[in-house]
């Protein structure tokens, strides 16, 4: 839903800076230079929300409130005072006419969508550069967690990946990095202490900047009431320590909604290529598995007409695996794309132990299995199970 | 009830220099410090106001917001003009050749805001301090070698301030109501 928010100012600048505020939100601007426009605008557009100056001409800010507040039409339109106009008694008397919050001129932007997040589900408007979309994008992940040797485990174990990872201790420090570069992934340690945890959660949660942010908890594995809270209150994800990482970048990539397809697939010239690694858990599985249909759609689109199926880095071959491979060999042959595998010794000697793996044939390499298949455009039947 | 006598010059001084601070930090991020004054002498109610801020040749852009209540009175905020254009662009997000297209209108809207903000911030000072008073609509004066003479029975003081090379004038013309 797009929400709508209207400006009622008579100066053009603050006009201005209200849009450009509200410029990275999903929501429409609409805009009146005095209380008559203002009224006329709330008729006629229903606004979701109403920003209103005090002096102005033809018909100040009072008096459309009052208006406003008198017409049952318009009366559930919530309005955030927006003045220069700021002394106790003055704020008390158009407070009591019924607003729902009140920002007194010089203002910041970021405190103005605060309040006005506070009042509309205000979202951030989803084609955002700065997100990360595949797992080759950098991305900021904000770790709160007051034991370093967590910090450091888990900025270790993803080293590879190209997010950064920032390790704060406390709830203060973490807001202050929120309020400067909004994360695009929290992980909040439960173990903090005064369930500070739990907190900070709600704070970010009224947060307009990071309300949809994926907040993942740290728990202990045993620490099963505090597992149940964090569920209840509403965490992205719980991960249990000791941490399993690769469980975490699995989780991590979902939470941020990365394209990991890459991780598995490759359109190379003439050949689609799927590769699985080393340890296939039921996670990856299931994610190579959702990838399946849509990198057999681009292959086929792109003319493609064969695919090597590596398998040289898996450590040790299991029921999962074999559907999986199973799976992939028919899609194959339903699309009619030849297709050759690429094992090692270990792989190729489990193969033999099962009935419905013990006839597949493997190359040693990818070259080699490209080069056979290249043959194989003559002998269809050389690389099939 | 407060009494006229407890607005002093020192009060004065204080809101009118919260205010400038806090408008042109917010707004535009710039630190403010606060360089001299000339005030009305104490208990001189008779002798007119001293003469305001001379403009010389250097173009200027004067906001002026009025308050009127319990308190009445004036403030004209002076930018020379290169600093007008630049708190217009910072405070719209534009840049100097935008601002050209857009034409002088916007810079006068926009100290116009500037001056609002900075007379409201001064104008609450008062209202908390028992001296209620309401604001006026912004109006603008622009031009070079131009001063502004006040009638006698109001108090002037004029506070002199300094933001990254550049002056900022805040002329304050009070009559405190019967």
């Amino acid at each position: 839903m797009r929400y709508k928010i209207l400006t009622v100012d008579d100066s053009k600048t603050v006009r201005i800076i209200v849009r450009k505020a509200f410029k990275s939100y999903d929501c429409e601007i609409l805009e009146a230079g005095n209380g008559v426009e203002g009224l006329a605008i709330a008729a006629k557009d229903s606004p979701d929300l109403i920003l209103l100056d005090v002096t102005m001409p033809v018909m100040d800010g009072v008096e459309m409130l009052t208006k406003l507040k008198a017409d049952p039409q318009l009366k559930a339109i919530p309005v955030i005072m927006l003045t220069a106009e700021g002394g106790r008694d003055n704020v008390l008397k158009i407070a009591k006419i019924g607003v729902r919050d009140y920002l007194v001129k010089p203002f910041k932007e970021e405190a103005l969508i605060e309040k006005a997040g506070r009042v509309i589900d205000l979202k951030p408007l989803s084609e955002q550069p700065t997100k990360a979309k595949s797992i080759f994008d950098p991305a900021d992940i904000l770790i709160v967690e007051d034991k370093p040797a967590i910090v450091q485990q888990i900025q270790e174990g993803l080293k590879h990946t190209p997010w950064k990872f920032h390790g704060v201790s406390t709830q203060g420090e973490a807001l202050d990095y929120c309020a400067k570069t909004p994360p695009d992934l929290v992980l909040m340690s439960l173990s903090l202490p005064e369930e500070a945890a739990f907190t900070l959660f709600r704070v970010m949660r009224t947060n307009v900047k990071t309300k949809y942010t994926p907040i993942f908890a740290l728990v202990v594995k045993t620490e099963v009431g505090q597992q149940q809270q964090a569920q209840t209150v509403g965490f992205s994800a719980l991960i249990t320590k000791p941490i399993e990482i690769s469980e975490l970048e699995s989780k991590i990539a979902k939470a941020m909604n990365l394209d990991t397809s890459q991780r598995y697939f490759a359109l190379e010239p003439g050949f689609l290529v799927m590769r699985l690694p080393e340890n296939c858990s039921p996670s990856v599985l299931a994610e190579v598995a959702n990838y399946l249909k849509p990198k057999f759609s681009e292959a086929v689109d792109a003319g493609h007409t064969r695919m090597v199926i590596d398998i040289h880095q898996l450590k040790t071959l299991h029921m999962g695996v074999i559907k999986l491979l199973l799976q992939t060999m028919q899609t194959c042959r339903e699309l009619t794309l030849q297709f050759a595998l690429v094992g090692n010794h270990q792989i190729v000697t489990e193969c033999k132990g099962f009935e419905d793996t013990r006839n597949w044939q493997f190359y040693d390499s990818i070259d080699d299995a490209k080069a056979n298949l290249g043959k194989a455009t003559a002998a269809p039947q050389l690389a099939t199970a | 009830m407060p009494t006229a006598a407890e607005i002093t010059e020192p009060l004065v001084r204080e809101y009118i220099t919260r205010a400038v601070r806090d408008v042109f930090k917010t707004m535009l991020g710039r630190d403010s410090a606060f360089v001299g004054a000339v005030v009305q002498p104490e208990d001189d109610g008779m002798s007119p106001p001293h003469p305001g801020p001379a403009t010389g040749m250097i173009p200027f852009v004067v906001g002026t917001v009025g308050f009127l209540g319990d308190v009445n009175g004036l403030i004209y905020l002076y930018l020379d003009e290169p600093f007008a254009r630049l708190c217009t662009c910072h405070l719209l997000g534009m840049t100097e050749t935008e601002l050209e297209e857009a034409g002088d209108e916007v810079i006068n809207d926009a100290i116009g805001e500037l001056t609002n903000m900075t007379v409201g911030g001064f104008k609450n000072g008062l209202c908390d301090a028992g001296f209620p008073c309401k604001l006026t609509i912004p109006s603008i004066l622009r031009g070079s070698n131009f001063s502004i003479e006040p009638v006698s029975s109001a108090t002037r003081h004029t506070y002199n301030y300094e933001s990254a090379g550049h002056k900022i004038v805040a002329d304050i013309l009070l009559k405190i109501g019967d």
